[in-house]
C-alpha cells in the first residue's frame, strides 16, 4: 500500500493524517480506536511492526507505533494523558511488539494492559520503582 | 524435570554482555528468556541533550561494527527534518562506505561462526580478508572502524580518482576468496553437519515476529529496505535481494555470503557511476519543529530512527531501534526443540550486536545447586 491507500483505509478511524511522501505518513488516533485500526491493517496484509516510540511532550505521553505497510511506513500516534497512562496490548495481533511494549512500560511508566510478561527489559533490577528514565518530569536522583 | 541454564551476561559466543535463560529438559531446550540492558548507555537521552552536529558522532558510536549506517540514518533524518537534499555524489559515497561496512560485518560474522563450529582455519581466513576491507575503509574515510565520514548535508571527504583502482583491486581479491567460502558453505561436510537444520525459524514465524535483515531473508522473506524503501543512491543501483528457504544457521550463513557478492557488485557500480560535483551542502542546524522517521538496511537488518525537532539546535527526542533488537522476539521459535550444545552457534547465527565471554552457570531449580562451566568445558560439551 502507498501512503494514500493507507490514509484511505484508516480515514474513519483517525483524527488527522499527515502524508510526508509516498512511502511515509503520520496518523493520530486514540486508544479506543487502536484495536479497530490494527484489525484493519491486519486484514490488509500488514504483519510487521518496526517499533514503538514513546515521547513525553510535557502534558501527555505520545506512543508512536511504526507499522511497515509494504512499503509505506505508517506512524500511528496515540496520546495518553499523564493521569491515565494505560493502553491495551497489541501483541495478540502483532506478536513482534512484545519487547517494544516492555520497553515503553519501563521508560515511560505506561501500563500496557494484558501484556503477558511485564518485567523490566533494559533497566537494572535495583532501579527504583516509579522512576521512569525518559519522562520529562523525572527528577535525577542526587548522590 | 527442567533445568535453567543461564547464558551470559558473560557468554562464549558473543563479544558483549547479555543474559539468556534457557530452560532445558535433559539436552532439549524447552524455553528461553532474555534479559537485556547490560550494555545500556542511555544514548537516546543523551542524544536529546546535545546539538545536531555532536550527535552525528554519538550516533556513530551506538555500534562499533555498523557505525556508518547509524550516522547515515541519523544524518538522513536530520536532512529530512531540515528539508535539505545532500548532493548526489555524497549519496554515492555514503552507499560505498555502507556496503564496505556490510562486507566487513558479514566477514566478521563468518570468522566468529567458523570459530564457534571449531573451524579455526576458516576463522583466520575470514579475518585476513576482513583486513582488506578494513584497509579500503581506511583509504576512503581515514578510519578503520569509525569512519567519521558523514555530516549533515553530505560527507566530509571526497573519493579521489587515484583511490578508485586501489579499491577495485581490493574488491577483486575479496570476491575471489568469498566465492571460495560460498563453495565451502555449499559443500563442506563439517560446516553442513554443524549448521544445517539448527535454529530453524520458519517463514511464518519470521513474519509473525517481525524479524529483520538476513534472519528474515534466510527464512524466505524477501524484504530489503534498499529495494523496498530505497534511500540515498540506492534507487539508482541494481543488485539482487538474496533469500534462502532453509531458515537454519546454514541458510543465514549463505544469505550473508551471497550478500557480500552483491555488495561488491554495488561498490563497483558506485565507483563507475558516481557523478562529479560537491560532496556537501551547508546546513542551518536550528531546525523548526518537525518530526521524521528514517530507516535503512543495516548489515543486520532494518535500522530505524525517529527524530523530533523543536526549533533549537538540539533535538527534542531521538528514538533508535537497532536491528538485533528487532529480531529478538523470534528467539523462542529458533531455540525451542534444539539442544544445549547448539546454543553458541545458533545465538551467533543471529549475529547479535551486543556481547560476551566464557562462562556458563548451571542451576538446578530444585536443589538450588550452582555449577559453573568454563568456555573449554562448553566447547567439549558440544563435540
Amino acid at each position: 500500500m502507498n501512503s494514500n491507500e493507507v490514509a484511505e483505509l484508516l480515514k474513519a478511524k483517525v483524527d488527522e493524517t499527515k502524508i510526508v511522501n509516498e512511502r511515509c505518513l503520520f496518523a493520530t488516533s486514540d486508544k479506543k480506536r487502536l484495536k479497530d485500526i490494527l484489525e484493519a491493517l491486519k486484514s490488509h496484509g500488514v504483519t510487521r511492526i518496526s517499533t514503538i516510540t514513546g515521547v513525553d511532550n510535557g502534558t501527555s505521553v505520545e506512543l508512536i507505533y511504526h507499522f511497515d505497510c509494504k512499503p509505506t511506513l505508517l506512524n500511528l500516534k496515540i496520546f495518553l494523558a499523564k493521569d491515565d497512562l494505560s493502553v491495551p496490548t497489541i501483541i495478540d495481533l502483532f506478536p513482534g511488539a512484545i519487547l517494544y511494549e516492555r520497553d515503553i512500560m519501563e521508560s515511560f511508566g505506561v501500563k500496557v494492559e494484558g501484556h503477558p510478561d511485564p518485567r523490566r527489559l533494559f533497566l537494572p533490577d535495583d532501579w527504583p520503582e516509579g522512576d521512569y528514565p525518559l519522562r520529562k518530569d523525572r527528577k535525577v536522583p542526587t548522590a | 524435570m527442567t533445568l535453567i541454564v543461564p547464558i551470559g551476561p558473560q557468554h562464549p559466543a558473543l563479544k558483549e554482555p547479555e543474559n539468556f535463560m534457557f530452560e532445558v529438559k535433559g539436552e532439549e531446550i524447552v524455553d528461553v528468556n532474555i534479559r537485556l540492558g547490560y550494555a545500556h548507555r542511555g544514548i537516546e537521552e543523551t542524544l536529546a541533550r546535545r546539538n545536531y552536529k555532536y550527535n552525528i558522532y554519538l550516533a556513530e558510536r551506538i555500534c562499533g561494527i555498523c557505525n556508518v549506517v547509524h550516522s547515515t540514518t541519523y544524518c538522513q533524518a536530520v536532512e529530512q527534518l531540515a528539508g535539505i537534499e545532500p548532493p548526489e555524489r555524497a549519496k554515492y559515497i555514503r552507499a560505498l562506505i555502507m556496503e564496505f561496512e556490510r562486507i566487513h560485518s558479514h566477514l566478521l560474522w563468518l570468522g566468529v561462526a567458523a570459530h564457534e563450529i571449531g573451524f579455526d582455519t576458516l576463522f583466520m581466513l575470514a579475518m585476513r580478508d576482513r583486513e582488506y576491507i578494513m584497509d579500503l575503509r581506511e583509504l576512503i574515510s581515514g578510519g578503520r572502524v569509525h569512519s567519521g565520514t558523514n555530516t549533515i548535508g553530505g560527507v566530509r571527504r571526497d573519493v579521489r580518482r587515484e583511490q578508485v583502482p586501489v579499491v577495485l583491486r581490493g574488491l577483486d581479491k575479496l570476491e575471489e576468496s568469498n566465492k571460495y567460502y560460498l563453495k565451502l558453505f555449499q559443500n563442506d561436510r563439517s560446516i553442513i553437519a554443524r549448521c544445517a537444520n539448527l535454529g530453524v525459524l520458519n517463514k511464518e514465524d519470521a513474519i509473525k515476529y517481525s524479524t529483520v535483515g538476513p534472519i528474515a531473508r534466510a527464512s524466505g522473506v524477501k524484504w530489503d529496505l534498499r529495494v523496498d524503501d530505497p534511500y540515498g543512491a540506492y534507487p539508482k543501483l541494481s543488485f539482487d535481494v538474496i533469500t534462502e528457504d532453509g531458515g537454519d544457521v546454514l541458510a543465514r550463513g549463505m544469505v550473508r555470503l551471497r550478500e557480500i557478492i552483491e555488495s561488491i557488485k554495488i561498490c563497483r557500480q558506485v565507483l563507475k557511476e558516481m557523478p562529479n560535483g560537491p560532496v556537501r551542502v551547508p546546513v542551518d542546524i536550528e531546525i523548526p519543529p518537525n518530526e521524521t522517521v528514517e530507516r535503512t538496511e543495516a548489515p543486520r537488518g532494518e535500522l530505524i530512527y525517529y527524530l523530533r525537532s523543536n526549533g533549537s539546535d538540539v533535538p527534542e527526542r531521538v528514538r533508535v531501534r537497532t536491528p538485533t533488537y528487532g529480531s529478538f522476539a523470534a528467539l523462542k521459535s529458533m531455540f525451542t526443540g534444539g539442544t544445549v550444545a547448539e546454543i553458541p552457534i545458533v545465538l551467533w547465527s543471529i549475529d547479535p550486536c551486543f556481547a560476551c565471554n566464557d562462562r556458563v552457570t548451571l542451576v538446578d531449580p530444585k536443589t538450588g545447586m550452582v555449577s559453573k562451566l568454563t568456555l573449554d568445558e562448553i566447547r567439549r560439551l558440544r563435540r
